[in-house]
């Protein structure tokens, strides 16, 4: 999968072939991701050299699948990833915007400036459309209970630029219910308490929501039951791996201790009884247990063990000694199910979830992989939307508007050539949408001829990828988060500015250590 | 029964493993084999505690190795990271995106071909058989195929690029994880700052966690891990994370870690800063992962053709495919001991002595009167007669280190060492019984100049098969079940495996002095170069993340590493 950005040589650079070279490193990458962005961009299938695929419609992933060599590439891509990695967004447009704030520099350069003079004009540009989004956003309530309707929106619209419509809603319903799962009121919202698990499934392609845990793997023993509703929990039975016949012993009194606890929660209902461990549990603790009707679980990851206590209650104790009637948690069905060797155990109809678990299936890997990923993109941005307090107008509406902002207020108040930069940096916004008017076959001068001309007369309208003319994404409900925005204007001009006031560049050069 | 779970981290680490899994998967084959050697089928090694049972989806049977492997993007050639078990190669379609409706690009990588051997293993996998990876040298007999064979032998000496190149063994699909990059050239993947940026994200850790657990989940009693490192460059961070991993999550699972280096490793550095880089990272290499682990066995040569070993091998140093052998044939003898199956806790057998698990050989090795847990490896490929007059001498003299920077001359008092001998041969080629072995190496033993204050003796009588990828590095004084003959021919074609059935192994895990020179060379460096005054590399271990007083941590922690050969020389005088 190596999709080479430019050719490395070990050489100085001097200063105008360096700002060229970046330059070109800039545009190449946005060549590579243009065609990635929006609801109409192209999914990339990625085969590598021994025939595996990977999937992808997100720029995030297609930069990681890269084989990056050149510099000023590398830096690019390393801001667009940690994007990514802060706000779970944005990618895409992050190296476009990059690509187009070097692109239009180019332009005045190629006419004698110096680019000190566009980085002036930048920071301006950035500070105003900063101030400028703090305006145009829109300020959602979050209070008690969140607005559910504003959450489906945003979710629906990221879902949307991953997976097709279809998909995209079904799982905008659960991603959001994920996330209302497990947030508490001035909290912050932890994402790991909502587990991604897959199954890979010949025929299926499907996704729910298990309010409850769904464990990767399953008991051990072949008398145990299978399926049985209303389960107690305990859990962390401390369990030595190696045992010597004194040992032995001492293992099984603290068996018989969990024993005798199930018999008394259990005696006088139809309940069941399941011990979920972290540690192992060696096949004489399995059987006794078996013989006893408990299901028991061994290496329960970490996380699992935390998980299990805000979905079911109860308390993960260190020692049999510590156990009680009130450690145990509380589920209404647990089951297990058998796919080959793999094996899972579902645990739901949890009276009080805090964890749930959002379950994919996919006929192959790669599929699985990119739902996933969509997935994640759908969580993050239903997050972000509940601490940000606001969203923003999507489409390409934040972009015209600012850009109208830009020119028609700010350069006036700017003194001098810098002015040319604030013109660049709001011409540069325009990139988003134009780009998403090129990926669904559009006219790119008459979208925006017909966006700003929208905008002069005060409606703020994005673009309708569908037909090219306008649409006011409020009614549409097509919206991006503030934090993600805010990041990409954050950004972009800082690492543009960087590659333009480059001195000298160092290309990468090989380094011969290793023999063949 | 008592599992290991094998797990190699980086490339040379996975070159060993390659021929290490192909040892195993040969074993397996010979038992099958109708009409093999006996000595196979009567091994008493237990496979089980190597490799996992289980099934696919399909409900096909399986068995693989219990083994994570974690290498480059890119390194697996022409295998896919889903190995080859669980068919899941789908048809690359685009009509088969069942995720998106809009437009769809591919970008289609030039695909690896794969090598004559690999293709035949392909082609025998047809019919395939549900259990054992077919074994290519069951055709090794008809004479219609020795062409072929020898055709395959030989690509394998001129190209061998990827570890995958002469893997004949078919692997779970969660055994090989590639790490991403994040655009770090390999090349330049050289030193242990640029592993940590590797896995800074977060979510590869997690993956490699998890897919540990997976194969620690199915084990009843897990003696112990073992662990191959390519501690060369930038896998070391990697390796330490995941280390640290799992002596958080499994704290009483013993790790036995080898940690590798390949001859590339030694090339002279081109500038001071890079041998300035390059002595800092072998020592915050070294002391990350000899305190994250049990025992630590650093392994890899300069140079394998101008060592002792050259006697007999002819391992040309260029090649990671010849190296690699000599270091895991060597791994897997120490390995034997770790799986010997005896009817019962006290019952002898005439095939397996002196069986012992992980932990146990940690204990003997590390944890009785001086405490050292870095030791030496010694092997002796092929392992000379009892009896045979060629042989130069008892094996105890044929053992030479695979250890770098040890002293030659071992007149350590104190020393505790470990030996296993496996398909010896008595004299020609007629195999060795267990207690012939075993007095000979008593006689040699009490004979010696030099003696080991302990000494702990396995013997199997199963050699050390030659699978057909095993690359010609014998000598011509080697025969087909590893005599030795004496009559080494000058100019004589190197022997592989066409010519060569089995050898006899010995090799030995060492503690003593005779590690000090490796230690206080990491030691005088991390001091001159990382934390004296003005120190150049000051900055360079700042940048990789290593705050002042960590690397003094460091340099303490190597120190205490030497201490325990003094403090028990203090001491020595009255626990004797
Ligand atoms: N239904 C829609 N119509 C028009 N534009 C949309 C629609 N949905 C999302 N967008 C726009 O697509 C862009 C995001 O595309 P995406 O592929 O997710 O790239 P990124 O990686 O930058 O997030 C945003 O500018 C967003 O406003
Ligand atoms: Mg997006």
């Amino acid at each position: 999968m190596s999709l080479r950005v430019l050719n490395p040589n070990a050489e100085v650079l001097n200063k105008s072939a360096a700002l060229h070279m970046n330059i070109n490193a800039a545009k190449g990458l946005q060549d590579v991701l243009k065609t990635n962005l929006g609801p109409k961009g192209t999914i990339k299938m990625l085969v590598g050299g021994a025939g595996d695929i990977k999937l992808t419609k997100d720029g995030n992933t297609l930069l990681k699948e890269m084989q990056i060599q050149n510099p000023t590439a590398i830096m690019i891509a390393r801001t667009a990833v940690a994007q990514d990695d802060t706000s779970g967004d944005g990618t895409t447009s992050t190296v476009l915007f990059i690509g187009e704030l070097m692109k239009q520099s180019e332009r005045y350069i190629d006419e004698g400036m110096h680019p000190r003079v566009l980085v002036d004009g930048f920071e301006i540009a950035k500070r105003a459309t900063l101030e400028f989004l703090e305006k145009f956003k829109t300020p959602v309530m979050m209070g008690e209970m969140p607005d559910k309707e504003i959450l489906k929106m945003i979710a629906r619209t990221t879902l949307r630029t991953k997976l097709y419509e279809a998909l995209a809603d079904q799982l905008t319903d659960i991603v959001v219910n994920a996330v209302l799962c497990i947030h508490k009121p001035d909290e912050p919202i932890d994402l790991f308490m909502v587990e991604i698990m897959h199954m890979r499934h010949k025929f299926d392609v499907d996704t729910r929501l298990v309010e409850g845990l769904v464990l990767d793997h399953g008991s051990r023993h072949p008398d145990m039951k299978r399926r049985a509703e209303n389960w107690f929990f305990y859990s962390n039975a401390e369990q030595r791996e190696k045992m010597v016949a004194a040992e032995r012993h001492q293992v099984d009194e603290r068996v018989k201790k969990i024993i005798e606890l199930k018999n008394k929660v259990c005696a006088e209902n139809d309940s069941n009884f399941i011990v979920i461990n972290q540690k192992g549990i060696d096949p004489p603790s399995l059987d006794l247990l078996a013989r006893a009707g408990i299901i028991a679980l061994r290496r329960a990851k970490r996380r699992n063990m935390e998980r299990l206590v805000l979905a079911c209650g109860g308390e993960a104790v260190n020692s049999v000694e510590d156990l009680t009637e009130e450690c145990l948690g509380w589920a209404g069905l647990v089951q297990e199910h058998v796919l080959g060797e793999e094996k899972y155990t579902f645990v739901e109809n949890v009276k009080n979830p805090h964890s749930c678990t959002i379950l994919i299936k996919g006929p192959n890997d790669h599929t699985i992989a990119q739902i996933k990923d969509a997935v994640r993109d759908g969580l993050r941005s239903v997050k972000n939307t509940i601490e940000d307090e606001a969203v923003v107008m999507g489409a390409g509406a934040f972009e015209v508007a600012a850009r109208q902002h830009l020119v028609n207020n700010v350069k006036k108040t700017v003194q001098g050539r810098a002015q040319l930069g604030v013109e660049a940096f709001a011409d540069a916004l325009l990139v988003v949408p134009k780009t998403l008017a090129e990926n669904s076959g559009l006219d790119t001068q008459d979208v925006i001829i017909a966006l700003t001309g929208e905008h002069d007369r005060g409606n703020i309208v994005g673009l309708n990828h569908h037909t090219g003319e306008p649409i006011d994404p409020q009614m549409e409900g097509i919206f991006d988060n503030y934090s993600v925005k805010r990041q990409i204007i954050n950004s972009g001009p800082v690492i543009a500015s960087q590659l333009l006031l480059v001195d000298e560049v160092i290309r990468a050069g090989r380094n011969m250590r290793k023999p063949s | 029964m008592r599992e290991i779970v094998t797990i190699q981290v980086g490339d040379f680490a996975n070159y060993i493993g390659s021929h290490f899994w192909n040892f195993q998967d040969e074993l397996l084959g010979l038992v099958e084999e109708p009409h093999g050697d006996p000595i196979f089928k009567n091994s008493s090694l237990d496979m089980d505690v190597l490799y996992r049972a289980g099934e696919t989806q399909q409900g096909l049977l399986t068995y693989s190795p219990r083994l994570i492997s974690i290498g480059f993007k890119g390194s697996l050639g022409s295998l896919s990271s889903s190995g080859s078990l669980f068919d899941n190669i789908s048809p690359y379609d685009t009509t088969d995106i069942v995720t998106w409706t809009g437009n769809v690009s591919r970008c289609v990588a030039e695909p690896h071909k794969k090598n004559l051997f690999l293709q035949s293993l392909c082609e025998e996998d047809q019919p395939k058989s549900a259990l054992y990876a077919n074994d290519p040298d069951k055709q090794k007999s008809s004479p219609h195929n020795q062409i072929q064979d020898k055709d395959q032998v030989e690509c394998l000496e001129s190209g061998v690029k990827f570890w995958t190149d002469f893997s004949k063994v078919q692997y779970h699909p969660r055994s090989l994880y590639e790490l991403c990059g994040s655009w770090t050239d390999v090349q330049k993947f050289d030193n242990y700052g640029i592993g940590k940026d590797v896995l800074s994200a977060g979510l590869q850790i997690e993956e490699m966690s998890e897919r540990l657990r997976f194969f620690v989940e199915e084990c009843d009693h897990i003696q112990g891990i073992q662990f191959i490192i390519d501690d060369s460059g930038g896998f070391s961070s990697v390796a330490a994370e995941y280390l640290e991993n799992i002596a958080d999550e499994y704290a009483n699972t013993p790790v036995l870690l080898y940690a590798a280096r390949d001859p590339g490793a030694y090339s002279f550095p081109v500038s001071q800063k890079e041998s300035i880089t390059r002595v800092l990272h072998d020592a915050i290499s070294f002391s990350r992962l000899s305190s994250l682990c049990k025992l630590m066995v650093p392994v890899g040569l300069p140079s394998l053709s101008r060592s002792k070993l050259s006697s007999v091998l002819h391992v040309d140093d260029q090649k990671l495919f010849h190296s690699s052998a000599v270091y895991a044939a060597s791994i897997h003898s120490i390995s034997i001991p770790f799986r010997m199956e005896l009817p019962g806790p006290t019952a002898t057998s005439a095939y397996v002595s002196g069986a012992v698990d992980v932990g146990e050989i940690i204990h003997i090795l590390a944890g009785q009167a001086r405490q050292n847990m870095v030791t030496i490896l010694d092997t002796a490929m092929p392992a000379p007669s009892l009896t045979d007059e060629h042989s130069q001498g008892s094996i105890h003299r044929n053992l030479h280190p695979l250890t770098p920077e040890v002293e030659e001359d071992d007149d350590d008092l104190h020393a505790v060492e470990s030996l296993i001998i496996h398909g010896a041969l008595h004299s020609g080629h007629h195999r060795a019984s267990v207690s012939q072995v075993k007095d000979s190496i008593h006689a040699s033993y009490l004979g010696g100049s030099q003696k080991p204050m302990f000494a702990h003796l396995s013997i199997a009588r199963c050699p050390l098969p030659i699978p057909l990828p095993f690359p010609s590095i014998f000598g011509s004084s080697v025969g087909p079940h590893g005599e030795l003959s004496g009559n080494q021919s000058e100019g004589a074609r190197s022997r592989g495996s066409l010519e060569i059935d089995s050898i006899p192994m010995a090799a030995r895990l060492r503690s003593s002095k005779a590690v000090m020179p490796l230690i206080e060379k990491r030691l005088g460096n991390l001091r001159k170069y990382g934390t004296a005054r003005g120190a150049p590399g000051a900055e360079l271990l700042r940048s990789w993340g290593f705050a002042k007083d960590e690397i003094e941590d460091m340099g303490e922690f190597l120190s205490r590493l030497l201490m325990v050969f003094d403090s028990h020389r203090d001491t020595s005088s009255d626990s004797d």
